[in-house]
């Protein structure tokens, strides 16, 4: 067998193929015009990491004005009530469909996911692009919504109350959410296609990253259950504009048929946010404890087997919605069996750090957060499955709570550590790791008093989407304010270290933290077409082969020990 | 074992628990500890049992990672340019099965537990006292089987009681956190809760709560009453749609329903826009006001004149005298909608009756005489006679 052995990335030669070797995606082609009309896979997701983040801040800037406004029962900032329902409707559909569903995988999947394959590209750029600009549509269709009047139908617009209410923004918003749904829909497609398609000789299912087997399982849930949101969105804007009774009980429709439509999607779509999170943080640890991760097989079933029960537990988010007793038992027993390989997933984490040599890089203390946090989101899961405790927790900040450890503590978390981790790659600079950690730390405080806070307050009784409480609840609501202004300050200093790259940043190696899957074997940032010549798949977990090079500030990676490799070596590979 | 068996086995549990009950007759309701809120009803020491079990499992695994994580972390730190280490296990068959059955195990005791304290919550015994409940934007009405109507709800103590919910617009949901109850309102269908509490808590003082206070405050006197909130989101007032629940003595719920159901025939045609006035006001003031501010519907102030200076409402819509236009309005609401109002008035059919609807109407001819942010009567008037001092 002959293998293309690539030069180490320390020694690149000057031109690759007649280009320069500093040519890379970033610098290929210059002007506004070449990032608009880009096919690139690596600039179309750096536009939707900028587009995504941008949301972010909006949404988080929602978030403090809801924290400030519950500082006091009664007015504080705003003495309408109406003024409070509009911000925390756009807080939860800006943070849901404009961020964190198309973070992990539009965002960084984008750059990262034909890279790791070693490929040139996804399978469809040309479609690639245009989920982008169906994502531009859907944000700017929020914007006009805000300008017809706003929307305060929560971010589920539950009927009648979204087919009734006289604020003028619904349609264009339900269109917005359509509108990003398919958005998602042919991103998920895109990478199915790409992993079948593009993996290249020697990349077997087995060998591929967690991280793909993540992001593959999300592609699944998203082409499979969003076509479900996008008619149910249909119906509700059919049902607003001509009345046709499908939802509405004086014509003879069913409310409760809604939430049965709109959960089969977004109980789906809770998977579709964490999944992702969940393949960065095998990717993370396995990296910085620079060994092979435990049970590899067991946690890429389990990423499987969590889509797949994804689709028949919506009916937990109705047991008190006046669905039967006997459908409501069903579904608890149901929403369990998710609870088991949530829970080997962790215990496979926590396996990999034993006997491992852990680094404790900026990403990696993202990893170890939301290890933290995820247990806590998982354990409350617990209280909220079992039938006789959700009746009392339902709709109360319990559930608030529990959601936020899922989807801003452990999905949201586990984004923002894969943006560091692969940082110094997308953009060739390293950010100050020290003003890095310092910041997650932050992060990580600030949300546990801001949330944690908020289990208390609503197992005492707390309804959720509350304008004015009962004094009682007063000195819970302002920990968790101030939490939230903890987790502010956490943000602001990630922003500048993250940002700080761009101007004091040393140039990033192209392996700074001892990675071996292919991404780390081009340069950074990668040239325009990723691999001049199609890169060897070696074990993507085996880092016997990766050693720290102090000429590069990196990691090597030296097969020439690999027997795979070099038949005559012995091999020094840990035996699996 | 099988579904029937499980539910048999309940049932005689039930049952022991009921005779257990009866022998020692518990004397007070559970006090509120670091989760949960003091617990009255019958369920809320099963609900609060499964809870318990279900937080000291959560305390151990999570301490388990926790610990372990930060042990294998700070054991196994690794600085810049040493060597890796080798000696790691990459797989352990049989620790993999284990954690995987371990979990299996416990989230099946986990839901037998909680599917047990469940069917407490779901079946209501068949001697339960039916009252009527009928929750609109944003206000809740309690009807009880003599016909008395009111704001707050009131309840027999040591006799289960079984609420029968019914919305006239969007989604709500009923929930009594000291009770551990919630059950969606889902308009166009019946849902039911039950629960019985066998503390009376008091009745509470003859005024009624202020309706315009910025906050919602405690009941007025001693009564320990319990709190029943709105908890699904049902836009402008979801979140002052909360009001009290009292519970009573057999005797004094007798007395006090009778009373309820009468309170309005004691009082002479004359005095009525006075005494019952604003009372019923208190239930119209979240959409209309007394000062001529526009809120979800058109303010009481000047309507007369407005409704005399005919036709306020849309072309050919035709109305007789202005005392039939508010009739209607009440009963009927869809009827005549003033124009850039949207329909969204619930009726009040079934829940004031003909006099009651007089009490409105002099109300509305009297305003000068009442307070335009209380809706009570001003100070300067008499409450016996409502003549000027």
């Amino acid at each position: 067998m002959t293998t293309i052995q690539l030069p180490s990335p320390g020694a690149l030669p000057d031109t690759i193929e007649g280009r320069p070797a500093s040519d890379n995606y970033l610098t290929h082609t210059r002007g506004i015009l070449s990032w608009i009309f880009t096919l690139d896979h690596k600039r179309i997701g750096v536009m939707y990491m900028w587009s995504v983040l941008g949301a972010f801040l909006l949404g988080g800037t929602f978030a403090l004005l809801l924290r400030t406004e519950l500082l006091t029962p009664g007015p504080t900032i705003t003495d309408s009530a109406d003024t409070y329902n509009q911000w925390f409707t756009l807080h939860g559909a800006i943070m849901v469909f404009l961020v964190i569903i198309p973070s992990i995988p539009a965002a960084l999947g984008n750059i990262i996911l034909p890279i790791m394959l070693g490929a040139k590209d996804v399978a469809f750029p040309r479609l690639n692009l245009f989920s982008y600009y169906l994502w531009v549509t859907g944000a700017v269709l929020c914007v006009v919504s805000l300008a017809m009047g706003g929307f305060d139908t929560g971010w589920t617009f539950y009927t009648p109350y979204s087919t009734t209410t006289t604020a003028g923004g619904v349609i264009p918003v339900l269109t917005a959410a359509f509108v990003l749904g398919f958005s998602s829909i042919f991103t998920g497609l895109n990478f199915i296609v790409t992993v079948h398609k593009l993996r290249p000789p020697g990349m077997t299912w087995f060998r591929m990253p967690l991280f793909l087997w993540a992001i593959y399982a999300t592609a699944i849930i998203q082409v499979l259950a969003t076509p479900v949101l996008g008619i149910t969105l249909l119906l509700l804007i059919v049902e607003r504009t001509v009345n046709i009774g499908i939802f509405n009980p004086s014509m003879g429709g069913d409310p409760v048929l809604y939430q049965h439509f709109f959960w089969f999607y977004s109980h789906p779509a809770v998977y579709i946010m964490i999944l992702p999170a969940m393949g960065i943080i095998s990717e993370i640890i396995a990296i910085n404890s620079h060994r092979a991760i435990f049970g590899y097989r067991l946690i890429a079933f389990s990423s499987i087997a969590i889509a797949f029960f994804s689709f028949i537990v919506w009916g937990h988010h109705m047991f008190t919605s006046g669905q039967s007793a006997l459908m409501n038992t069903l579904f608890s027993a149901i929403s369990f069996s998710v609870a088991i390989p949530s829970a080997v997933k962790v215990f496979n984490w926590i396996a990999t750090l034993y006997k491992g040599s852990v680094s404790l890089t900026t990403p990696m203390w993202y990893a170890l957060s939301f290890l933290f946090l995820f247990t806590i989101g998982g354990l409350t899961g617990l209280h909220l499955a079992t039938l006789s405790t959700d009746v009392h927790l339902h709709d109360t900040y319990f559930v608030v709570a529990h959601f936020h450890y899922v989807m801003m503590g452990s999905a949201l978390i586990g984004m923002i550590g894969g943006l560091h981790h692969w940082w110094p790659k997308i953009f060739g600079r390293m950010y100050d790791e020290r003003l890095g950690t310092i910041a997650c730390w932050i992060i990580f405080i600030g949300f546990n008093v801001t949330f944690f806070t908020q289990f208390m307050l609503g197992s005492q009784g707390m309804p959720r989407r509350y304008y004015d409480y009962q004094p009682e609840f007063q000195v819970y609501h302002v920990i968790s304010t101030i939490g939230s202004y903890i987790m502010a300050v956490g943000f602001t200093l990630t922003a500048i270290s993250l940002f700080g790259s761009f101007f004091n940043g040393k140039k990033a190696p192209a392996n700074p933290w001892g990675g071996r899957s292919l991404e780390w074997q081009c340069a950074s940032p990668p040239p325009f077409d990723n691999f001049a010549k199609a890169p060897r798949v070696g074990d993507c977990y085996d880092f016997s082969v990766v050693h720290w090079d102090p000429k590069l500030g990196g990691y090597r990676v030296d097969e020439s020990n690999d027997p795979e490799v070099n038949p005559a070596a012995q091999g020094t590979k840990a035996a699996h | 074992m099988s579904m029937t068996h499980q539910i048999l086995a309940h049932t005689a549990s039930q049952i022991s628990a009921l005779a257990a009950f009866a022998q020692t007759g518990a004397a007070e309701p559970t006090p509120p500890t670091f989760w949960m809120p003091v617990g009255a009803s019958t369920i809320s020491q099963g609900v609060d049992h499964t809870l318990d079990v279900i937080n000291w499992i959560c305390y151990v695994f999570f301490a388990l990672v926790v610990v372990l994580m930060v042990w294998f972390v700070v054991k196994y730190r690794h600085r810049t340019g040493d060597k890796f280490r080798t000696d790691y296990p990459t797989h352990n068959t049989p620790l993999e099965i284990t954690w995987s059955v371990i979990p299996t195990i416990i989230v099946i005791g986990i839901f037998v537990v909680g599917f047990r304290s469940y069917l407490d919550i779901y079946t209501a015994p068949k001697n339960a006292f039916d009252i009527k409940v009928t929750a609109q934007k944003w206000a809740w009405s309690f009807q009880y089987p003599n016909g008395a109507v009111s704001d707050d709800l009131y309840i027999p103590a040591g006799r289960p009681v079984r609420l029968v919910l019914r919305s006239s617009d969007v989604l709500h949901s009923l929930y009594i956190p000291d009770f551990r109850v919630k059950r969606d309102i889902v308009p166009g269908r019946y849902t039911y809760a039950w629960f019985q509490c066998d503390f009376p808590t008091g009745q509470p003082g003859k005024t009624p709560r202020d309706p315009n206070a910025k906050v919602v405050s405690g009941p007025e006197d001693d009564a320990q009453a319990h709190t029943l909130f709105c908890t699904e989101y049902c836009g402008t007032g979801h979140s002052k749609m909360n009001r009290y629940v009292y519970v009573l003595d057999e005797a004094s719920f007798g007395q006090w329903m009778t009373d309820q159901s009468q309170w309005m025939d004691k009082i002479p045609e004359e005095e009525l826009y006075f005494k019952a006035g604003p009372k019923i006001f208190a239930r119209c003031q979240q959409c209309h006001s007394l000062d001529g501010t526009v809120g979800i519907g058109p303010s009481w102030k000047g309507i007369i004149e407005r409704v005399k200076a005919y036709p306020i409402v849309g072309d050919g819509k035709e109305y007789g005298t202005w005392e039939d236009y508010i009739r209607t309005s009440i009963l009927v609401p869809g009827k005549y909608v003033v124009p850039t109002y949207g329909n969204v008035m619930p009726s009040f059919k079934g829940q004031l009756n003909d006099k009651a609807i007089d009490a409105v109407l002099g109300y509305m001819q009297q305003l000068e005489k009442f307070d335009t942010k209380t809706g009570k009567l001003k100070a300067e008037f008499d409450p016996a006679t409502g003549m000027k001092k």
